[in-house]
C-alpha cells in the first residue's frame, strides 16, 4: 500500500510540479480549461492510421484535457502557454512513481541488502533515471515552441535555445528508455544480496 | 381503415428512417488562424460566409450525403498539424515554414500523407514579415541591430526572414541574441520598451505600428524570398472524396473574389470576426496591399518552399520533404475548370508591388465619412491637414513606399521633400539616401505636415 500510495503521490506532485512551473515562468495563472473526447479521438485515430508503428505513436500524444493562460490582447485570444494531460504519458509517470517508489523503499537505510558501493550507484542510477524520464515525460506547451506540446518546452524554459531544444526532440523517445533502464538497472542492483558484505 | 392502409405512414416512416440510417455523413475538419490575415481566404472568411457549403458537390455519389463541417482556430500552423495527423482535421491553412514542416512531418511515417492543394495569397518580394523596434528607438537599419536584443516566434515564417536579412546583412547568430518570443508577448515588447528589435509575421508588425508602439526598420521584401500560404489535405480524405478537395478550393477562390469586390466591406466584417483592426487588414487586402489573393501554385512557390526547406534542415534537423509527391496541381486545375477560369492565366500573372503599385493614389479613411484617395503626395497632406483643422477623427492614413511599392501607414512614413515635392519611404537609410541624391529633407509625418500647414 505504502508503495502504490508514494507512485500516486508522485505522479500527482508531478503534474503539480508543471503547472507551478509554467505559472511562475509566464507570470499568469491559468484562464482556460478544454476537455477532449480522448476515447473517440483514439477511435478515429486507430480507424484511420494505416500502420501499427504511426497508430502507437500518434495515439501516446492525444491528449484528455488542456489547462492554460489565453492572451486576449489581440484578435480573439492566443494561448501563450498550457499543460497537456495525456493519458499514455500518465502511464508512464505513474511507472516513473512505482519504480521510484520502489528504489526509495529499497534503498531506505533498515532495507539495505546491498554493499555501499552498490548502494551508491544505485541511488545515483535512480537520480539519473528519475531526472530523464521526468524530462521527457513533459507535456506542456508554449507557443513560441510552435505551440504543441512536447517534451523539450521543458529545455526552452530553463533557457536552452528553442532551436537546440526542437533539434533534440527526436531523442525523447530514447532519453526516456534510458531513464528507465537506470531505474530498473538501480532497483536489480539494490534488491541483490551484498554478497562482499555477508 | 383496413390493415394496408394503416400501414402506408408505418412504412413510409421506416423508409425515411432506413434511408437516414444509410445516408453517409461526411465529416470535413478545418484547422486555420484568425490571426494571420494571409490565411483568411481558406480560413475565416470560408466560414463565416459558408462558402465551402456553397460549394460541396450534391450529386452523383454525394446525392444522399450530409455535411458535418467543422472549424478549428489555431494560433499557428504546428498544432494543425499534430491535429490533422490525429485525424481531427482533415484540411489546414498556414503559412510557408509550417506548411514545409506538415509536408515533411506526414512524409516521416509509414503510413500518411498530406499534399499541397492550393495557396492562398502572397507577396512575392516576403512582405508580411518585418523587423520592428520600439517606436522612440534610435534604431533605423537591421545594420545597427550588431550586439542587440532581437525575438522571434522560433520556427514561424519570420524566423525564416530574419536568419536570411542577418545572413545578407553579414551577420552570423554571434553578432546579436536571438530569443524567442511569441507574436503577444513580442508586441507587449516592443511596447514596454523591454527588447530593442521583435520579427514577426502578418499582420503583427503592422499592428505595432498601427498602435503606435512600434516602427519597422526591415520589411521581408528586402530578403526578396516570397512569402505565401497554402492549403494542405490529408491524402486520404482527399483521394476518398477529390470533389470536396476541389470545392474547397472554389471555396477559396470566391472568397479572394469577395474581398477585392469590396476590400472596405471586408475588412469591417474580418475585424468583427477575427478581432484585427480594420485599419491593419486594409493594408493587406485593399488594392495595392501586401497580400495578393491567388490559390494558383506556381513554380515560384515551388523553389521558394524548397529555399525554407534547406533554411528548416539547417536550423531544425526536420525530415526530407519530397516536394513532387506532396504538391499537386490537380485539385486547383479542377476548381478553376468548374469555376469556368482559367487556371493557366493565374499562374502565369505575378503581382510586384514595385511595379504595379507605383501609381496608386494616397488614401485617408476619415471615421466618418470612409475613405478618400489622392493622386499626389502633396494633396493627401492638405487634406490631411484639412481634416485635422476641422476637429475630424482620421482612422488611418496609407501612402507607398518609393523602393518597394509597398503600402505604409502615413505616420510610419519617412518623407523626403525635394524640388520636385514629396516622396515617401519605408526605411530612414533609403530615405536618407534619396534626399542626399535628391537634395531634399528627410521629415516625419508631422513635420511633412507642418509644411503644408505653413
Amino acid at each position: 500500500m505504502v508503495w502504490l500510495g508514494l507512485a500516486i503521490a508522485f505522479s500527482l506532485l508531478y503534474y503539480l510540479i508543471l503547472m507551478m512551473a509554467l505559472v511562475i515562468r509566464f507570470e499568469n495563472l491559468p484562464n482556460y480549461l478544454n476537455v477532449y473526447e480522448w476515447a473517440f479521438n483514439m477511435k478515429r485515430i486507430w480507424l484511420s492510421t494505416p500502420s501499427w508503428f504511426d497508430t502507437l505513436n500518434i495515439m501516446k500524444d492525444e491528449w484528455l484535457f488542456e489547462i492554460g493562460f489565453m492572451n486576449y490582447d489581440y484578435g480573439t485570444g492566443i494561448s501563450q502557454w498550457s499543460l497537456f494531460i495525456a493519458p499514455a504519458k500518465v502511464l508512464g509517470v505513474i511507472f516513473l512513481g512505482v519504480l521510484l517508489s520502489a528504489n526509495y523503499l529499497l534503498l531506505r537505510t533498515h532495507n539495505r541488502v546491498c554493499s555501499k558501493d552498490a548502494l551508491r550507484g544505485a541511488g545515483l542510477a535512480t537520480g539519473l533515471g528519475g531526472t530523464f524520464v521526468s524530462l521527457a515525460s513533459i507535456t506542456m506547451s508554449w507557443v513560441v515552441c510552435c505551440s504543441t506540446p512536447t517534451w523539450v518546452v521543458g529545455l526552452a524554459m530553463m533557457g536552452l535555445g528553442v532551436s537546440t531544444s526542437l533539434w533534440l526532440e527526436p531523442v525523447g523517445i530514447w532519453v526516456n528508455i534510458i531513464g528507465y533502464m537506470l531505474l530498473l538497472a538501480s532497483i536489480y542492483v539494490a534488491a541483490s544480496r551484498a554478497t562482499a558484505n555477508s | 381503415m383496413n390493415i394496408r392502409t394503416k400501414l402506408i405512414p408505418v412504412l413510409s416512416l421506416l423508409s425515411v428512417i432506413a434511408l437516414q440510417v444509410q445516408a453517409e455523413t461526411i465529416r470535413i475538419a478545418i484547422g486555420h488562424q484568425s490571426m494571420c490575415t494571409d490565411t483568411y481566404t481558406a480560413g475565416i472568411v470560408v466560414k463565416e460566409l459558408k462558402l465551402l457549403e456553397k460549394h460541396l458537390p450534391t450529386t452523383g455519389k454525394y446525392a444522399d450525403v450530409e455535411y458535418d463541417v467543422s472549424w478549428s482556430d489555431y494560433s499557428s500552423g504546428g498544432p494543425i498539424t499534430n491535429q490533422m495527423m490525429a485525424n481531427k482535421l482533415n484540411f489546414g491553412v498556414m503559412g510557408d515554414y509550417p506548411l514545409i514542416v506538415n509536408g515533411a512531418k506526414f512524409q516521416a511515417t509509414d503510413s500518411l500523407r498530406t499534399k499541397y492543394i492550393a495557396g492562398t495569397g502572397y507577396n512575392l518580394k516576403g512582405s508580411g514579415n518585418a523587423i520592428v523596434v520600439p517606436v522612440e528607438s534610435d534604431i533605423y537599419s537591421i545594420e545597427e541591430l550588431k550586439g542587440k536584443e532581437v525575438s522571434v516566434p522560433v520556427g514561424s515564417a519570420a524566423w525564416g526572414m530574419l536568419l536570411k536579412g542577418m545572413q545578407d546583412t553579414g551577420f552570423s547568430t554571434k553578432d546579436y541574441m536571438l530569443k524567442n518570443q511569441s507574436p503577444a508577448v513580442g508586441a507587449a515588447n516592443i511596447a514596454a520598451k523591454k527588447i530593442d528589435a521583435h520579427a514577426d509575421f502578418c499582420p503583427w508588425s503592422e499592428l505595432m505600428e498601427f498602435r503606435g508602439t512600434g516602427r519597422k526598420i526591415y520589411d521581408g521584401s528586402e530578403t526578396g524570398v516570397p512569402y505565401l500560404h497554402g492549403v494542405v489535405v490529408r491524402e486520404d480524405f482527399a483521394d476518398k472524396y477529390p470533389e470536396v478537395a476541389t470545392a474547397f478550393i472554389k471555396a477559396v477562390y470566391e472568397a479572394g473574389d469577395w474581398i477585392r469586390e469590396d476590400p472596405i466591406k471586408a475588412v469591417d466584417l474580418i475585424e468583427k470576426w477575427t478581432g484585427v483592426e480594420k485599419e491593419v487588414l486594409y493594408i493587406y487586402f485593399s488594392e495595392g496591399g501586401h497580400l495578393t489573393l491567388d490559390p494558383s501554385i506556381k513554380s515560384e512557390w515551388v523553389d521558394a518552399l524548397a529555399f525554407n526547406h534547406g533554411v528548416l534542415v539547417k536550423e531544425k534537423a526536420i525530415p526530407p520533404l519530397d516536394f513532387d509527391e506532396w504538391i499537386t496541381e490537380e485539385y486547383v486545375e479542377a476548381a478553376y475548370k468548374d469555376l469556368g477560369k482559367s487556371y493557366k492565366k493565374d499562374k502565369a500573372s505575378m503581382v510586384d508591388p514595385a511595379i504595379d503599385n507605383a501609381n496608386l493614389p494616397m488614401e485617408i479613411w476619415h471615421s466618418r465619412e470612409g475613405i478618400s484617395a489622392y493622386a499626389s503626395i502633396e494633396e493627401f497632406l492638405g487634406a490631411v491637414d484639412g481634416f485635422r483643422k476641422t476637429g475630424a477623427k482620421l482612422n488611418a492614413t496609407y501612402v507607398y513606399d518609393k523602393e518597394t511599392g509597398l503600402k505604409l501607414f502615413g505616420k510610419t512614413a519617412f518623407f523626403v521633400l525635394t524640388k520636385n515635392g514629396f516622396e515617401t519611404f519605408l526605411r530612414k537609410p533609403d530615405a536618407d539616401a534619396f534626399a542626399s541624391d535628391a537634395k531634399g529633407e528627410v521629415m516625419d509625418y508631422e513635420s511633412a505636415l507642418a509644411t503644408i500647414g505653413s
